[in-house]
């Protein structure tokens, strides 16, 4: 009995804390209608920054906690708002859950550039660890009461607040229809200011009474993780019910501590499941939602794609491998060991581009699938007691076609939902692979086989050898992986041009309209789903042979974060996004801050600088994720949009092309190296549109389609065109054809 | 009339979305205490007009001006402060929220949750047995009542109605008329935006007729019957 009610007593502990984190989540999503994945970021910051006050300064507590919560708290949600959420407005879920993503990822590098990582802190307990009072003979500390007591305040507090006060309907109006609100008189942006601050300081208060709680030092990724888990308590109450998002958070502190207590002993998967659990839930109460009402059409977006036509994409398909391989050329074997793993991110970030840019729908972890691709086909497909060993077709396919499935299995809750919904449900099948799958160490019997999932929790991926193609060879493996990007490239634009593209860019645009139109959204979600993940999991196997040496931390939550926001930065309407974002996830970053490490080495006098260089490097590209709340279509959008004008100035455009190759001829000759290379190319393409114009002003500035016409003479040439770029058959069209 | 000025004026008024001038020149005079109507086709910039007026859409060129203070250049939340009420075109109402949390919002500066829910209820008695329902789930009828509502409590100065009878029942239009009727004989300054010219003539003092953007005529109810049918079918 005494067990149990410690078990209980410590199960409350915790889900009060998941309450208080979870909260303010629903708190900023009823009342700024964005799903702030940076929660627990902010959580962290306030973690630290009380350590900092409490333990480094000495301030005395109560001073401590008025910085944190009076200042810290308030001053970081206004800034977010003001800078950030303020702009989302008409931006669709992807672009919302990016810029979030985005000062998530910000945050913690910035916290890991003011508090090393490598010093251990441990935040002192409100009342000091000594406090104890002895509740039914279970002895508690002050700290975890007031966790408790904290948790409960403030359910009432802002169930009252939602539904009592003025204050509260307001932001709820806020978010139902601005303008509405602004016609009766109210500011929404700064009702918004102030939920967005109530939402922050919640957050710093989790920070606060979390780590002392769960024991062991402050960890900026675990504290940031650790919000994520009460997502799932956050589902609870479908994002909007407070009562049951506390009902949900007592579960899970409640379920974690009594399967610590209670499980057999030879469960040996047990502590790895504790630490998927909340991911579980979230799986389980996905599957249990109601099914959402089809919406008719989405939300005015500002996100803007056009497709290449087919040709003009195979132009650019082969344009593209040439680069590579030449490109590939010129630098070292190690060097293209960077640019392999930049290219298979590229595959996986391409799978990205056809789900989220042209369906619509969402996966936030395309690296877990990865993941699964990669155990699947290195069990299936390799011998590891080999002198040297391979990897065999059949692994290839196997791995391939195991996260397709994988991919379908978990679609299938979340596909009666949308967006956001959906999102999560690969960010929970992310954190199950990774807490159960790539934590589990120990052999297991199935089937008669026995084999360790995750032997060491680090396994060598052999290179893939097919007939005459041994990837062992760095410039064999450069031509199959451009090949192969180019080509599923290619493919995917052929699928967006295709009927069936059509048919998901009207799921996308419209649910309600295309199932009325006899669509089954379904079957489409799924295979579109299924298509995707195979792709990731394709580009995973080749990133895990690329990377040779691969760990949980290969594909953890963190890097998948990253590549999908870089997509959405770079374009997630286009493949050269994918390709961009890629090579910027996987080879760019690593490139650079190998490039500053050699100097830092040979120069030990600058180390200092380089160090301020590489956390700046870290934080900037989070800005830049924070800055697609500007430009939604992504930055490769405007590129194009520029680059459009030099098709009318035929002259600067092949002249461009020509000085391209000559500076690629210089540098075979050993005249430039080639990050000089790079970086002429980037200058020249990007100062082009400028020689264009300032060559022919009246041809090369672009007229947007929908002013022709209109400010334009209206000629029959013009109406062809329009014809053309809308893909309307007319006979006109016929005739010439 | 000559003392005081009047409650709206548009002065050479242009206004754009983009790239795109909508309004080219708008002249337009809404005198205290009188209901005028503002009519003309499809694409006419009568819900710009309307826009202009509340400071949702910004002037490009031209003034404005309320009571005889120019405000060019207001934004929404202020106009509605100097007692501009909108009731936009579609459903005014937030669906997520209930009756009574509507007037509150509605309630702001200018009156009490308590004299917006009697005044709403009184007059829609059918809003009082709904109060705590969402707004959303309510028929449309209801929801224009409780989008009407906005305009009983607060004693606007000027009641801007945007095609108040789009997507309901005659019946249900005939009824909001009447409240409009009875506000403009509380002397409230209203000016609505109506495509069926013919069910707001009888009660409006002038009627503005807006073609392509412009304002083309302008005059008592009676001469612009005729004017209309012309203008609307391209005669």
């Amino acid at each position: 009995m005494d067990t149990f009610l410690t078990y209980t007593a410590l199960g409350l502990v915790v889900g009060a804390i998941y309450a208080i984190a979870a909260s303010g989540l629903v708190l900023t999503y009823t009342t700024s209608g964005i799903f702030n994945f940076a929660h627990g970021a902010q959580a962290m910051i306030g973690a630290f920054t009380f350590y900092q006050a409490r333990v480094v300064w000495e301030l005395p507590t109560w001073l401590a906690l008025v910085v944190v919560l009076g200042v810290l708290g308030p001053g970081m949600g206004w800034l977010l708002h003001t800078l950030i959420m303020r702009r989302l407005r008409d931006t669709e879920i992807v672009t919302r859950v990016v810029v979030t993503v985005a000062v998530l990822l910000g945050l913690v590098s910035l916290s890991q550039w003011v508090w090393n990582p490598q010093e251990g802190r441990v935040p002192p307990m409100l009342f000091g660890a000594d406090s104890t009072v002895d509740l039914l003979g279970v002895t508690l500390r002050y700290h975890q009461v007031l966790c408790v007591v904290i948790a409960a305040a403030i359910a009432v507090a802002l169930w009252w607040l939602f539904n009592r006060t003025r204050i509260g309907v307001l932001m709820r109006a806020a978010v139902d229809d601005p303008e509405l609100l602004k016609l009766s008189g109210h500011d929404p942006d700064r009702i918004s200011a102030s939920a967005w601050m109530i939402g922050s300081t919640l957050a710093v208060l989790a920070g606060v009474l979390v780590t002392p709680v769960m024991g062991g030092t402050l960890e900026a990724n675990a504290l940031t993780l650790l919000v994520v888990d009460a997502f799932a308590a956050a589902l609870f109450g479908r994002l909007r019910s407070i009562p049951l998002t506390f009902v949900g958070a007592v579960v899970l502190g409640l379920g974690s501590t009594y399967l610590v207590g209670y499980a057999p002993a030879e469960w040996t998967w047990v502590g790895n499941f504790q630490r998927a659990l909340p991911m579980v839930v979230l799986f389980v109460v996905l599957l249990l939602l109601p099914h959402e009402r089809l919406r008719g059409t989405a939300t005015r977006s500002r996100e803007r794609y056009q497709t290449p036509p087919l040709p003009r994409a195979a132009l650019w398909a082969v344009a593209c491998v040439i680069g590579l391989v030449a490109f590939g050329g010129l630098i070292s074997e190690a060097r293209v060991g960077t640019l392999l793993v930049g290219l298979s991110f590229a595959v996986i970030a391409l799978s990205v581009v056809l789900l989220t840019g042209y369906a619509g729908e969402l996966n936030l972890a395309p690296l877990g699938f990865a993941a699964v691709a990669t155990l699947v086909a290195y069990h299936v497909g390799s011998d590891a007691t080999a002198a040297d060993p391979r990897l065999s077709l059949t692994g290839l396919v196997a791995g391939v076609a195991v996260a397709a499935i994988t991919g379908a299995l978990v679609a299938l809750p979340a596909l009666r939902l949308r967006g956001l919904y959906l999102a999560l449900a690969t960010l929970a099948f992310s954190g199950i692979v990774s807490a159960m799958l790539l934590r589990d160490t120990t052999p297991r019997t199935l089937f008669g086989h026995t084999f360790v999932i995750f032997p060491n929790g680090n396994i060598l991926m052999p290179p893939l050898e097919v007939g005459p193609l041994d990837l062992a060879d760095a410039t064999t493996f450069l031509w199959v992986l451009s090949t192969l990007f180019a080509t599923l490239g290619l493919g995917v634009v052929a699928l967006r041009n295709s009927s069936y593209g059509r048919r998901l860019a009207a799921m996308k645009d419209s649910p309600a309209a295309a199932a009325m139109l006899g669509q089954r959204l379904m079957v489409l979600k799924l295979g579109v789903f299924a298509l995707s993940t195979g792709i990731a999991g394709l580009g995973g196997i080749f990133m895990s042979m690329a990377v040779v040496s691969v760990s949980a931390e290969t594909f953890g939550f963190t890097v998948s974060l990253s590549l999908v926001m870089l997509t959405v930065v770079c374009g997630i309407g286009y493949v050269s996004g994918a390709l961009v974002a890629g090579l910027i996830a996987g080879a760019g970053i690593t490139s650079l801050q190998l490039v500053l490490g050699d100097i830092a080495l040979t120069h030990p006098e600058y180390r200092d600088t380089f160090d301020i260089v590489h956390h700046l490097l870290l934080v900037a590209t989070a800005l830049v994720g924070i800055g697609v709340a500007n430009g939604p279509s992504g930055f490769l959008h405007d590129v194009f949009e520029r680059q459009r004008g030099l098709a009318r100035v035929p002259f600067v455009r092949w002249g461009g092309a020509a000085v391209q190759v000559a500076l690629l001829l210089a540098a075979y000759a050993g005249l430039l190296g080639p990050a000089l290379l790079l970086f002429v190319s980037v200058v020249l393409w990007s100062l082009l549109p400028a020689v264009a114009t300032a060559w022919a002003p009246d041809r090369a500035r672009p007229l947007p389609l929908e002013l022709e016409g209109i400010t334009t003479p209206n000629t029959l040439a013009l109406r062809q065109r329009i014809d053309r770029e809308l893909r309307i058959e007319t006979e006109a069209g016929h005739a010439r054809a | 009339m000559t003392g005081h000025p009047p409650a709206l004026e548009l002065v050479g008024a242009h206004a754009a979305y983009g790239d795109i001038e909508v309004l080219h020149g708008v002249d337009l005079r809404v005198p205290a205490g009188a209901v005028v109507a503002l009519l003309g086709p499809n694409g006419a910039g009568k819900s710009t007009t309307m826009k202009v007026l509340n400071g949702q859409v910004p002037l490009t060129a031209g003034r404005l001006r309320l009571a005889g203070r120019d405000v060019t250049g207001i934004s929404a939340v202020a106009a509605a402060d100097l007692g501009v009420c909108t009731i936009p075109e579609g459903r005014g109402v937030f669906a997520n929220l209930t009756v009574r949390e509507n007037l509150l919002v509605s309630a702001g500066r200018r009156a009490t949750l308590t004299q917006m829910e009697e005044a709403a209820y009184a007059r829609f008695p059918r809003l009082g047995d709904r109060r705590n329902q969402l707004a959303g789930s309510m028929s449309g009828g209801e929801q224009q009542m409780l989008a009407l509502s906005r305009a009983l409590g607060t004693h606007p100065s000027v009641l801007l109605l945007d095609e108040l009878s789009m997507g309901l029942a005659p019946m249900v239009v005939t009824e909001m008329y009447a409240v409009v009727a009875g506000l403009a004989a509380e002397g409230i300054t209203v000016l609505l935006a109506e495509q069926f010219a013919r069910i707001v003539l009888p009660f409006a003092d002038t009627a503005v007729l807006m073609v392509n953007g412009r304002v083309v005529r302008t005059g008592a109810p009676a001469d612009l019957e005729e004017a209309l049918s012309t203008t609307y079918l391209g005669g």
